[in-house]
């Protein structure tokens, strides 16, 4: 049974219908951009992977710093098609063709977060040397056209608050200075955050107890939460993961220990996990959050961009630009709390703490115990 | 009853709707066509509906076709013509075209090949693995490595092929299965190259790469590749087999009917095995040519490519024939590949997964108008039988 289409007449069909299609919307004008009276018109393209902007991480922190840039929210956002957009790519092999598309349409901006991206971006950048580019999380990219800014975080300056808001509560409640830290694949990004939590901790508690476990996954949640619950069951007060899905055990058992009537805590990581750590009304196990604010650095983009004060270079968000730090509300933490943790983040905007990101600095300032699988490693 | 002049012998006549279904089943060609324009028509829809305007739906296709972007035409501003597109498009196309053949080749034995995602992923492990570890002599160096990976490719079909011969294990459970063995086997073999992080590998090699600097400055930097010349190879290489020689046509009529080539002696039991494996070697070259031609890295892969799914549906609307196989590869590519376009107009891209489906239900009904003939036949031949009419009373 041999059938013979040929693709002419495909051809021919499409188009047929297309110009039926024409003939329909003949009315419609294009899309006019109106600019603001005074502002230089900015338009931004996100590309982001398949998860869209709905990802409730990453891309819809850099999704909703472009849209309040705009003055829209996620919620509504007016300007969408026009002034901003994203462009979801549904598989790896399409980031250099998409990049290419919003590189030759003519936008201010093309940002583009997380480090499956990196080889992407540093194979079209150089073609397009009149485009400015923006990627999140990642450094070092070779960028001789000078037409990308890299943001990186100081995650450890974050991390070190919610050491600090850890270590009071326990001082608060009289609870034994004992604290866990879970992480997912052992690299240089969760090394700050390990080492500026457990900085935290010491500033506070001297003599703390610090575990460390890493579940070399980003989304096996199933090893956080036996890990957490054999720590909880010894003693431990508080465990902060920094490892992607796979810290939601450890949120989950926190959860189920309060349930029980049990006084311990898991601490979010990236966004505000208050929400995540719900037990019952009003009542949460997530005792604060570090929060990596990537909508300030897709912010901070676009005003540079609008300001031509765009920096080709590696720019590192911290405290002292908001990029990083505790969520606006604590519910969980008392006024007393809150204003030490004030206290010491002023400390470290101003210099008068320096919060260490590596091992090697860690131990070199004397803090270190013993036990902790991170002392295997040397990044 | 007037139409019982041009009914043939030994068929009853059908009327209405019937007689239109027959029409339809007689004109595969023209069914797959109305069944293409439905899912188009389809779509149109949705997009309306939901008040997106669908003009740039196909401004965006025609856009991956030909290059042109039909709205910047005697627009001053840009370039109305960008050969990258027609690129784009091309690259797309060829896994899809290489899987759908994959799918077809064993559908003509009767074999259900839901594997290809499988021997694509192991056409990319093997071709991963090969670039790392073969020594770097230019040219042999990506031929090795495109061989390696169909032999790959071939085998992982070929195994489940000779599981069905010799223990009558289904062939679709079983290729879906090794869908993931084959996913896993990559995330662990791919760890073991040294200097693999969360996501990638190190550089491959130059030497092994499938890259073509003068496709790629002949259309504008698109990721076009020597894969393209293999893609070709393969599509003669399936004509020849399936449409020219003695081989072919074995494995046909063991797809036909397995008890008939059984009884005229043809050996089902290696046809079985071989198709598999010949299926899978399309399927491994698609994964050999996305690793070497459209990466420089190897990738530990978190989720499947998805190829190997979208060439089933290359496959079914081909139904078989390879020109017509390779057409709806090209069309399927222009789908996906129009996807950015579509999205910088404001189109959701989902449209096309959406329409893709459409065509799957659309075929799928097919099978269910088939049956409802087959089973008009046989009340036509009950009242036949029982003397009450010769043909169809609504005929008159």
């Amino acid at each position: 049974m041999y059938i013979k289409i040929r693709f002419p007449m495909l051809l021919t069909l499409l188009m047929l219908v297309s110009l039926v299609m024409f003939a329909c919307n003949k009315k419609e004008a294009d899309v006019d951009v109106v600019p603001d009276s005074e502002e230089v018109q900015v338009t931004v393209r996100l590309g982001t992977d398949a998860s869209g902007v709905d990802d409730k991480s990453f891309n819809a922190s850099a999704w909703r710093g472009i849209t309040r840039f705009y003055g829209d929210t996620p919620e509504n956002p007016l300007k969408q098609g026009s002034h901003y957009d994203y462009i979801i790519s549904n598989n790896t092999d399409k980031y250099v063709s998409n990049l290419r598309l919003m590189s030759e349409g003519g936008y201010s901006l093309v940002i583009v977060t997380g480090f499956t991206w990196a080889d992407a971006l540093s194979q079209v950048a150089p073609d397009y040397p009149q485009q400015k580019f923006m990627i999140v999380d990642v450094a070092g990219l070779p960028n001789d056209a000078k037409n990308i800014m890299e943001v990186i975080y100081a995650e450890e300056q974050g991390a070190f608050l919610a050491g600090v808001a850890a270590a009071l509560q326990a001082k608060e409640v009289g609870a034994e200075p004992k604290f866990g830290f879970i992480g997912g694949i052992p690299g240089a990004v969760i090394t700050h955050f390990q080492v500026g939590y457990m900085q935290g901790i010491l500033t506070i508690s001297p003599d703390a107890e610090i575990l460390d476990y890493y579940a070399n996954d980003w989304a096996d949640p199933a090893k956080a939460k036996i890990q957490a619950e054999a720590w909880f069951d010894s003693g431990v007060y508080a465990i902060f993961s920094a490892a992607g899905s796979t810290g939601n055990g450890a949120i989950q058992v926190a959860k189920e220990s309060r349930q029980r009537g049990r006084d311990v805590w898991a601490i979010g990581v990236d966004s505000d996990q208050y929400g995540e750590g719900l037990y019952e009304e009003g009542k949460s196990a997530i005792l604060t959050s570090m929060i990596k604010r990537v909508d300030a650095a897709t912010e901070l983009a676009l005003m540079n961009v609008r300001d031509e004060t765009f920096q080709a270079e590696v720019v590192r968000l911290d405290l002292a630009n908001s990029g990083v730090g505790l969520p606006e509300n604590n519910p969980n933490l008392s006024d007393a709390i809150l204003a030490e943790v004030k206290d010491y983040e002023q400390k470290v905007i101003n210099g008068e703490i320096v919060v260490d990101n590596t091992v090697a600095a860690f131990i070199s300032a004397g803090h270190l115990g013993e036990g902790l699988t991170i002392l295997a490693r040397d990044d | 009853m007037n139409t019982s002049d041009k009914v043939r012998p030994g068929q009853p006549a059908y009327s209405g709707q019937f007689r239109l279904i027959e029409t339809l089943l007689n004109r595969p060609a023209m069914l797959t066509l109305g069944i293409i324009a439905a899912a188009f028509l389809a779509g149109t829809l949705f997009l309306a509906v939901s008040g997106y305007n669908p003009r740039h739906m196909y401004t965006s296709i025609i856009r991956s076709i030909l290059g042109v972007d039909p709205d910047r035409i005697g627009n001053a501003s840009g370039n109305a013509f960008n050969a990258r597109y027609i690129g784009e498009w091309l690259t797309v196309s060829i896994p899809l075209i290489l899987t759908g053949l994959s799918m077809a080749f064993a559908l003509k034995t009767g074999l259900w090949n839901i594997g290809a995602e499988g021997q694509y992923t192991v056409g990319v492990l093997t071709a991963t693995l090969t670039a790392f570890f073969f020594p770097p002599v230019p040219v042999l160096h990506s031929f090795a490595c495109v061989l390696f990976a169909v032999l790959a490719g071939g085998i992982w079909g070929g195994l489940i092929g000779w599981f069905k011969a010799r223990f009558q294990i289904s062939e679709v459970v079983g290729t879906i299965m090794m869908n993931y063995i084959a996913l896993f086997l990559l995330r662990i073999f791919v760890r073991l190259i040294p200097g693999t992080n969360t996501y990638r590998t190190p550089d491959f090699p130059a030497t092994a790469l499938l890259q073509a600097p003068w496709l790629k400055a002949l259309t504008n930097r698109s990721e076009l590749s020597y894969g393209l010349f293999w893609a070709i190879l393969a599509v003669l290489f399936y004509f020849i087999i399936q449409e020219k020689t003695g081989f072919g046509l074995s494995l046909r009529i063991t797809g036909h009917n397995q008890d008939g080539a059984r009884y005229a002696g043809l050996p089902v039991r290696r046809h079985i095995t071989m198709s598999m494996f010949i299926a899978g070697t399309f399927a491994g070259l698609a994964g050999a040519v996305v690793a070497l031609g459209s990466f420089r890295y190897g990738r530990l892969l978190g989720a499947m490519d998805n190829y190997g799914f979208t060439g089933i549906t290359v496959a079914l609307v081909g139904q078989g024939a390879t020109m017509a196989t390779v057409w709806a590869g090209l069309l399927f590519g222009a789908l996906q590949s129009a996807q950015g376009s579509m999205q910088q107009k404001g189109i959701p891209a989902e449209i096309v997964q959406i329409m893709i489906g459409l065509v799957v239900i659309f075929i799928a009904f097919q099978s269910g108008m088939r049956l409802l003939l087959e089973k008009r036949k046989q009340t036509l031949k009950q009242r036949q039988h029982s003397g009450l009419e010769v043909s169809d009373p609504k005929s008159g």
